[in-house]
């Protein structure tokens, strides 16, 4: 089982990130995964590092940490085959059970960029979606401070925010 | 948890005035206002939960969970040690700070040196608590931190042993300020221990926001005296010490009664008649409430018989209180330094003083992007930041022939001390000035290149590279543009500063950086200009549908790099891929067709062949610091701050970037672009989105 707690630094660059990661994912038989890539990790540190050295804080990793666990039981709960896939057309209720509400549109965008050939979206995907999405809307959520609904960036905010990403 | 926004929305409530004085930041966002009534509602005292009271806020070393030092230590409230604690009792008062079991004399002598000073003092010790009304347990400090101001609140348990306070504590046993105020100087350092050695300049900075000076007292110069009087009259804060050679010296006490690697303040300079003739008078503080000076004019010496009696009784306590007077020379002879802060316009609020003209510039250095080391390291020197002073107006000083402008220059290191206990200190620091050329005169939007610093030598320099939290020098040029360069020793050292030019007169900076540009091409071209035996190469490639996926994609251009022998691949990601059809994918389809294939294909051999040219080594691959010029030769141009986003997220450990991640990296600035484009159709520079809109584009 997941511990309740994360384990100790460091695990605050993406390689260590993604060992880290692994190994606990290994412990779990019913999760059919070859566990992270690279480039999730890389992409997990990025949303969520503030000042561009790389590695995430203590509260940081905590926040990842908890988000995983919570986001392995929908994957599982919806990886109905055991098909180590959430398929095509499970995905957007999979996506409500994580706690997003997609247009169809965004849904589209999505699994353009995270699905596999057949439509369906692995485990290493489906995080790093999850991952993303709740960052920009995080992004967006402390931009929008007056609750307006609209932000407002110029070219260097436009950039800064989505390079790292 | 919302990464580089966290920044942004940071940078812009600091443009609407948050962390100025009067507007300090809630540290970790808790608001002292809202804590206590939220306490006093629900009848109970505060528990900090982000600085528990425990071992690990005590230390991690010498003062960690299994140190003798900790051993038996209680955490108590003031109002389980004495029957009726003061906050502050009769105002804050130079013995209210009598030391503990820490190394933290350096912080005593600065809390000392404040309490000279009532108005810096209110800014530090906000007067709105007691144990009296309100009392909810919990109290709160205002620091300053590298430019801003900051709210720290603490709740009252503190680290006892047997009844007694561990560390800071008064003389009078009931008072409780001083021992509170160090405990939200270690929260907001991380832990008690961390505070232990320092520089009394380090806490002076941290109270007021000004800007520290040193003296050495071997080479002092003739009108020290004249200085430290008028440094005492503008309200600047003065510390002294005697240095020591081995750290068995460590708070040695001469025969003298004088105190090594120990750090005192300076109360007092006066002129005293005696016996006729002039007598220069320094009054000293040890922030341990005792053992004093010895020597001549002692608070027990004879010679105070030779003053005026008037004067003797208002410049001597005659009792055991730490403060001393002796003899300037003898200061001379005995200490080693003086250190002098300097307040900011904003702190002398009072028109009495003349103020100083404060710039300061915020940055930092990136590992593989702009930490570019010292001089001595040509290749990556002129990556670091770079920033523009001008200096206007010469200085009004009929007494000095040499004229010119002057101005003080501190680059300080934010955060090192709190990174100690993961074993990180402070880095090796420096400095150097340029004389900006005439032909780049009036401009800011040119980072000055590689050849530049071959060819030009510095004007000034800061006097060393040394690992103290601050480097700072003063100067005095000609009026005209310089380019100040902070640097590490080393490169490739993450660090985060602050850059302050304190000027008599008016001087104006910049950052000087490039301005964000895109020239990529986006001519279409017409079928008919396709070659027929890349039409017919196409057709063999897209199969039936005449379409080609990004997993046809994929293993199509793998195959084509294989055959590549001059740079070093492991092919093209899926995601690269990926992000190549989404950026001409014009028709949705998720896939390109012949059109779209071929201004893909002519990219890709454009990029090839900047990746090959900027290799200068042949190594088959690209060290990030290349990058900067191979993002140009592309047609990009960035800031510091986005060349180190694109290193943190494209190269790898050993700060390579691989051609998977170098053309990854060159679609996506240009998808962005785009996008950006399309939405600012009106060319204001500004583009609005609702959150749709804003995911839509984000999560690719």
């Amino acid at each position: 089982q997941y511990n309740p707690e994360p384990p100790p630094p460091p695990y605050n660059h993406f390689t260590n990130l993604r060992e880290i990661l692994n190994k606990v994912l290994s412990r779990h038989q019913d999760l059919k995964t070859d566990g992270f890539s690279l480039d999730t990790c890389r992409s997990m540190v990025a949303v969520m590092d503030n000042d561009t050295n790389g590695k995430l804080g203590f509260e940081e990793f905590k926040y990842l940490w908890n988000n995983i666990k919570k986001w392995q039981c929908v994957y599982k709960q919806y990886d109905t085959n055991q098909a180590g896939a959430v398929g095509r057309a499970q995905l957007p209720e999979a996506l409500r059970a994580a706690g997003f509400h997609l247009k169809e549109e965004l849904c589209q965008v999505i699994m353009r960029r995270y699905a596999s050939e057949d439509g369906s979206m692995d485990f290493n995907n489906f995080i790093s979606c999850l991952v993303r999405l709740d960052s920009m809307f995080g992004t967006f959520k402390s931009l929008d401070q007056n609750g307006s609904g609209q932000i407002k960036v110029t070219i260097d905010d436009w950039l800064q925010l989505t390079m790292y990403s | 948890m919302a990464g580089m926004a966290e920044a942004l929305a940071k940078e812009r409530a600091a443009a609407l005035g948050a962390g100025r004085h009067g507007h300090a930041v809630p540290y970790l966002g808790q608001r002292f206002g809202e804590l206590r009534q939220e306490c006093l509602q629900a009848g109970r005292l505060f528990h900090d939960p982000s600085f528990p009271a425990g071992p690990a806020a005590l230390g991690y070393n010498e003062l960690g969970p299994s140190s003798f030092k900790t051993r038996g230590v209680e955490w108590r409230r003031p109002t389980e040690l004495c029957a009726s604690p003061q906050f502050i009792a009769g105002g804050a008062t130079r013995t209210d700070i009598c030391q503990g079991a820490l190394g933290d004399c350096w912080l005593l002598a600065a809390i000392a040196s404040l309490t000279l000073n009532e108005e810096i003092l209110a800014r530090v010790v906000p007067n709105d608590q007691s144990f009296q009304d309100e009392y909810a347990g919990i109290f709160h400090f205002q620091f300053w931190q590298y430019g801003e101001w900051v709210d720290v609140v603490v709740d009252d348990r503190l680290p006892t042993k047997n009844g007694e306070l561990l560390f800071v504590h008064s003389a009078e046993g009931s008072e409780f300020w001083s021992a509170l105020l160090e405990k939200a100087y270690a929260k907001l350092n991380g832990s008690y221990e961390a505070l232990s050695g320092g520089t009394t300049t380090e806490g002076f900075e941290d109270f007021t926001g000004g800007i520290a000076e040193w003296y050495e007292l071997q080479k002092a110069p003739p009108n020290l005296f004249k200085i430290i009087q008028k440094a005492l009259e503008k309200g600047s804060l003065l510390g002294c010490s005697i240095d020591i050679t081995s750290a068995a010296e460590t708070e040695a006490v001469t025969s003298q009664k004088l105190v090594k690697g120990h750090a005192y303040s300076v109360t007092g300079a006066e002129e005293v008649n005696f016996r006729g003739s002039v007598q220069k008078l320094i009054r000293i503080r040890n922030p341990w409430g005792e053992v004093e000076w010895t020597g001549k004019w002692n608070d027990n010496c004879p010679n105070w018989s030779g003053v005026d009696p008037e004067v003797r009784e208002r410049l001597t306590r005659r009792h055991e209180d730490g403060e001393f007077w002796m003899a300037f020379n003898d200061f001379l002879r005995h200490y080693s330094r003086l250190e002098i802060c300097n307040l900011t316009p904003d702190t002398l609020a009072s028109d009495r003083y003349k103020k100083w003209s404060l710039l300061k510039l915020d940055g930092n250095w990136r590992r593989g992007a702009t930490a570019g080391g010292c001089r001595n390291y040509p290749n990556t020197f002129w990556t670091n930041p770079q920033y523009l002073i001008k200096l206007e107006e010469e200085d009004e000083d009929p007494d000095d022939p040499e004229r010119g402008c002057t101005f003080l220059i501190g680059l300080i290191q934010k955060h090192r001390r709190k990174q100690r206990k993961m074993g990180e200190d402070m880095h090796t620091i420096g400095f150097a000035i340029y004389e900006v050329p005439p032909e780049f005169s009036g401009q800011t939007n040119i980072h000055l290149s590689k050849n530049f610093f071959l060819t030009n030598k510095a004007r000034e320099k800061s006097n060393t590279f040394i690992n103290l939290r601050e480097v700072l020098n003063r100067f005095k040029l000609p009026a005209g543009e310089y380019i100040i360069v902070p640097s590490t020793f080393e490169p490739n050292k993450n660090g985060d500063f602050c850059l302050r030019v304190f000027s008599e007169k008016n001087a104006d900076s910049k950052v000087i950086d490039d301005e964000i540009e895109a020239n990529f091409d986006e001519t279409e071209i017409s079928e008919d200009d396709i070659e027929p035996s890349f039409k017919k190469l196409f057709g063999q490639l897209a199969g039936s549908d005449a379409e080609i996926s990004a997993f046809e994609l994929r293993s199509i251009l793998n195959k084509i790099m294989a055959k590549r022998q001059d740079i070093k691949s492991d092919g093209f990601s899926i995601e690269t891929c990926k992000i190549m059809v989404d950026m001409l994918d014009n028709d949705g389809s998720g896939k390109l067709g012949l059109k779209e294939f071929h201004t893909l294909w002519t990219k890709i051999q454009k990029y090839q062949k900047i990746y090959r040219e900027i290799d200068v080594d042949k190594s088959g691959t690209m060290n990030s610091y290349e990058m900067r010029r191979a993002l140009e030769a592309a047609g990009f141009k960035l800031n510091c701050q986005l060349h180190q986003i694109i290193v943190a997220r494209f190269a790898d450990e050993d700060l390579i970037i691989d051609f998977d991640n170098f053309v990854r990296c060159l679609i996506r600035l240009e998808t962005l672009f785009k996008m950006f484009r399309k939405l600012d159709t009106e060319k204001t520079g500004t583009i609005e989105l609702n959150l749709v809109t804003w995911l839509c584009f984000t999560v690719i």
